[in-house]
């Protein structure tokens, strides 16, 4: 049997942060005089208690942890801070079911941007700045697993960016220290500089943070059900684009690039990438636009670049309503939503890098193929790609296709139409948010489905923040036996 | 420069087949006293004066032998130029297609695909019916031949686990061709007349039950009813049923030695999941028209297996709308037509096989994750597979999905809706036929598509007929360098 306590501890432990995060909307709607703040306070009281529990009644000496405790600690560390964190939703003034709030609850902490409110406009401003807390909480959480955990655990080619540690284990760790400490500086900075700059380009003070929140973390929180087509400002478009691009980066660079070593950046390939497509997409969405709905170039661009960057990188930010936009444009959103960001981004999807392996290997494939006793290996950034990376990425290819068609077929069987389906699964793999379609496109909401659907999707989201096989895992006899 | 020569004499060869076909529904015509005969025999002229020149033209001495870079062109040229002749009698008889329209129906002919721009079929003259049964049938059998002697040789998306054992190493294509071609041949020409038996006896017309029989077999699904089978009676469609399903399994393995008293193919691990497959889907549609849509149990089974088995061997014929199903049979059908049949047979999409294989992949990462130092070994057949066999599948598996969402987006760019799109697509990368949605739905048509529409259609069944790299490999720089 597993030693379940280093587990529990660590659950615990995140626990009491989400408790002690909620004191931020509390002190809030206290300052503006709004009865919620007690709501906020006492879940804030329950959270910690049963946080404080865990934590101290399974203290153990020996902090490091096997593999499968790894594996536990990911998912559960996700799954139950995600049910105490909607307590607030459940006996706040929205009065939403068990259903709704974990739903909503999961869909921030996934940095999903899926919704069952509606109404944001006129919420205290308590909620909305929980749910933003949420998403950004969510996405540093997600950087620091992409970076520290999943890499060692080898789960679909993430070993690839497994920190090359020069040296002994102890400046191994002081080394892993620097790493975070930086990208938890960076991820501070970007977000404070961001919210600055939107307050100087014209929003509020507490709109400013909450959207710099949602878009840093890809998570798209923002106070307006219209998103970011509520300000109608270009300048604010802009820097949102510019946000999410950030927030959709590998995190890593951060450090590299506070430590002076500019020129790692311009040479990743996978950021390459990344530009290629945001670049395609923008201009196929932008044309559609000017062509279709006959929107000046300019406007068209910026609108075009906001939609694709939100949909590729996962954010979920809108300032047109393309739900309804058919043909071309809904194609590419729909594939590109597939894409995703960066590995160790705060975005969610395939990943730029996995199908970087996948091409590289294909071409080679061809060329075997008219030479079939020559030796060639695919490369990444000028290292050879091992065979047994290629087989992770092609089994999490695999999986994540089997996933996405197994959660279309089950919301398809629950009563929902083709686009609903087929885009509402997509988009919660991909911790998106908004799909396509009248009911669920953006300016949309989740609350109309059936509330299996919604569980459904939850599900969908959790298993796709954590890469699927984190999850998959547990499900494997051998994880429980010993 | 490649000495394309013998590849012209044998894309020679394949016209007069070509050629010698169209007497058949000349004489059909002619029979029935329609004026169409002309036009066929005038089109068999015109294609064997064409093979004529081809085949003096570059005769050579000796007996012609291919070389790898060889065989990949005329793979391709060999499609492109059957299905340009086959155009002709299209193009110039009652019908009065247009010139692309005779080249998309001759392609989907060739290519098994079933797709039809020909509406009023049940007032068609005979001989154009039989004729598009015919391309069907010669494309089906063209396919076999190819799968089973030339693909292997190439390595085609791992489809050298199916190499014969005595042509082994050697870059030439020659050895038992012959032989292998002429036994699979005589099996497919018995199930042929089985199939046209079975038809008649359950009630068809001779003529429709031949026609029938070839489109089935071949899996290719051209009927001579725009209603396709939904026109027929319920014995006549559980015929077609268990045709499709012979047409959709591996035509080698009902040749060959029987083992223990039994033909191999009892024994062959595709074949088992192709079945459970088909099982399993057939049997959760049914069980959704029975419960949710009130059908019937017998009907809401019959139509279910048709549908699926159908589906899953890429033929398309229809037994009745199951677009008016609902969003969950959308969504599973959309599924279904990746799934594809069985290599070595008639049908198109990924292969049953493949899948194998990569869900081996994926099982096999799951426990690389809890014993990362684990040798694992994928077997198929009882037989163990090489790293390059997997690095093919799975090359094959990414080129496939690539090309379904490039040609999806240069369908919506061309103007199709998202929905035709991207089921246009997919099916016809499958070679499956029909697809979902208003217009190319089950009773649908593709005739209301726009001519750019077909001409990218028309190119991504025969890519997809050819296995991709077959076609792709032209287009990479070294196959062109010597």
């Amino acid at each position: 049997m597993i030693d379940l306590r280093p587990v529990l501890s660590t659950i615990g432990a995140l626990v009491c942060v989400l408790a002690a995060a909620m004191w931020l909307p509390a002190v809030i709607d206290f300052r503006d005089g709004h009865e919620e703040w007690m709501v906020f306070a006492t879940s804030s009281g329950l959270t910690l208690f049963f946080g404080l529990a865990l934590l101290l009644g399974t203290r153990v000496t020996n902090q490091r942890r096997s593999v499968r405790q790894t594996y536990l600690s990911a998912t559960f560390g996700l799954a139950v801070p995600g049910l105490f964190a909607a307590l607030p939703l459940i006996y706040g003034p929205l009065q939403l079911s068990v259903t709704d709030a974990v739903f909503e609850s999961l869909a921030g902490l996934t940095t999903t941007s899926a919704t069952v409110i509606r109404g944001l406009d006129a919420l205290p401003r308590g909620l909305l700045l929980w749910r933003a807390l949420l998403g950004w909480m969510g996405g540093i959480g997600v950087v620091a697993m992409a970076i520290a955990v999943l890499p060692e655990l080898a789960v679909g080619g993430m070993q690839m960016f497994r920190l090359e540690v020069p040296g002994p284990a102890e400046r191994a760790t002081s080394r892993g220290r620097r790493i975070a400490a930086s990208i938890l500086a960076g991820y501070c900075g970007a977000t404070a500089l961001l919210a600055l700059a939107l307050w100087v380009a014209g929003m509020s003070g507490f709109e400013a943070l909450v959207h710099a929140m949602g878009t840093i973390s890809t998570s798209g929180a923002s106070t307006s059900d219209a998103s970011i087509g509520h300000f109608d400002s270009a300048a604010i478009t802009v820097l949102i684009t510019f946000g999410m691009i950030l927030g959709g980066m590998p995190f890593m660079l951060f450090f590299h690039f506070l430590r002076g070593n500019r020129k790692i950046v311009l040479r990743d390939h996978q950021l390459r990438w990344y530009f290629a497509l945001l670049a395609l997409g923008t201009m196929g969405v932008s044309a559609w636009l000017v062509s279709s709905r006959g929107l000046a170039p300019l406007d068209a661009l910026r609108h075009g670049a906001l939609t694709v960057v939100s949909v590729m990188t996962g954010t979920g930010h809108f300032t047109l309503e393309y739900g309804n936009w058919g043909g071309m444009p809904a194609a590419i959103l729909f594939f590109l939503a597939f894409v995703g960001g960066c590995a160790g981004s705060t975005s969610g999807g395939i990943k730029v890098f996995r199908f970087q392996f996948l091409f590289t290997d294909a071409l080679m494939q061809i060329r075997r193929l008219l030479r079939p006793h020559a030796v060639l290996i695919a490369g990444f950034n000028r290292r050879p790609i091992p065979e047994e990376v290629l087989g992770s990425v092609m089994g999490f290819l695999f999986v994540y296709a089997l996933a996405f068609a197994m959660l279309a077929m089950s919301l398809a069987f629950l009563g929902l139409d083709f686009v609903t389906a087929m885009s509402g699964a997509a988009s919660a793999l991909a911790n998106l948010g908004p799909g396509l379609g009248p009911e669920i496109g953006p300016g949309g909401s989740y609350a109309g489905l059936p509330d299996l659907a919604k569980w459904l999707l939850s599900m969908g989201m959790l298993v796709g923040r954590l890469e699927l096989f984190t999850v998959l895992v547990l499900f494997v006899p051998a994880f429980w036996r010993q | 420069m490649i000495d394309i020569r013998p590849v012209l004499f044998v894309n020679g060869f394949l016209l007069l087949v070509l050629a010698a076909a169209m007497g058949i529904p000349a004489l059909v015509d002619l029979s029935a006293g329609d004026v169409d005969w002309k036009v066929f025999a005038v089109s068999s002229m015109v294609t064997a004066f064409s093979a004529m020149a081809l085949i003096f033209g570059t005769r050579s001495k000796g007996r012609p032998s291919l070389s790898a870079r060889q065989a990949f062109m005329l793979t391709t040229l060999a499609w492109i130029s059957t299905a340009a002749f086959a155009a002709l009698p299209f193009a110039f008889s009652n019908l009065h297609l247009s010139p692309t329209d005779a080249v998309f129906e001759a392609m989907s002919g060739l290519t098994t695909t079933g797709a039809t721009v020909i509406i009023g079929l049940d007032h068609a003259p005979r001989g154009v019916l039989i004729w598009r049964a015919l391309l069907n049938w010669l494309g089906g059998e063209g396919i076999i031949i190819m799968a089973v002697a030339i693909l292997p040789l190439l390595r085609i998306g791992g489809m050298q686990v199916f190499r014969m054992e005595t042509s082994d190493k050697t870059d030439t294509i020659k050895p038992r061709i012959t032989q292998v071609a002429t036994s699979i041949t005589l099996v497919y020409v018995v199930f042929t007349v089985l199939a046209a038996l079975g038809f008649w006896a359950a009630g068809m017309g001779r003529f429709d039950a031949v026609c029938h029989a070839m489109a089935a077999i071949s899996t290719g699904g051209f009927s001579t009813s725009d209603t396709k089978l939904a026109h027929w009676s319920t014995a006549v469609q559980w015929v077609a049923v268990f045709a499709m399903m012979v047409g959709g399994s591996s035509f080698v393995l009902w040749t060959g030695p029987w083992r223990r008293g039994r033909p191999r193919i009892i024994d062959d691990a595709q074949a088992h999941w192709y079945l459970m497959f088909i099982g399993t889907a057939a049997g959760v549609m049914a069980l959704w028209q029975w419960a949710v849509n009130d059908m019937s149990l017998g009907i809401a089974v019959r139509h279910a297996t048709f549908n699926v088995v159908s589906t899953v061997t890429t033929t398309g014929f229809v037994s009745t709308d199951y677009g008016a199903w609902g969003g969950f049979a959308h969504v599973v059908f959309f599924i279904l037509v990746f799934i594809g049949g069985c290599t070595g047979s008639t049908a198109g999409g990924v292969k049953i096989f493949r899948w194998e294989l990569l869900f081996a992949l994926a099982g096999i990462h799951l426990k690389r994750l809890l014993h990362p130092h684990g040798v694992f070994v994928i077997h198929y057949n009882q037989r163990p597979i090489a790293p390059a066999i997997l690095d093919s599948v799975q090359g094959f598996v990414v080129m496939y999905f690539f090309t379904f969402a490039l040609f999806a987006l240069a369908l919506s760019m061309v103007g199709v809706d998202f929905l035709t799109a991207l089921s246009g697509s997919a099916a016809a990368l499958a070679n499956a036929g029909p697809g979902i949605g208003e217009v190319i739905g089950p009773f649908g048509s593709y005739r209301p598509l726009p001519d750019a529409a077909k001409w990218i259609l028309a190119a991504e069944m025969m890519l997809g007929r050819l296995e991709l790299f077959t076609v792709a490999v032209l287009f990479s720089r070294s196959y062109w360098r010597e």
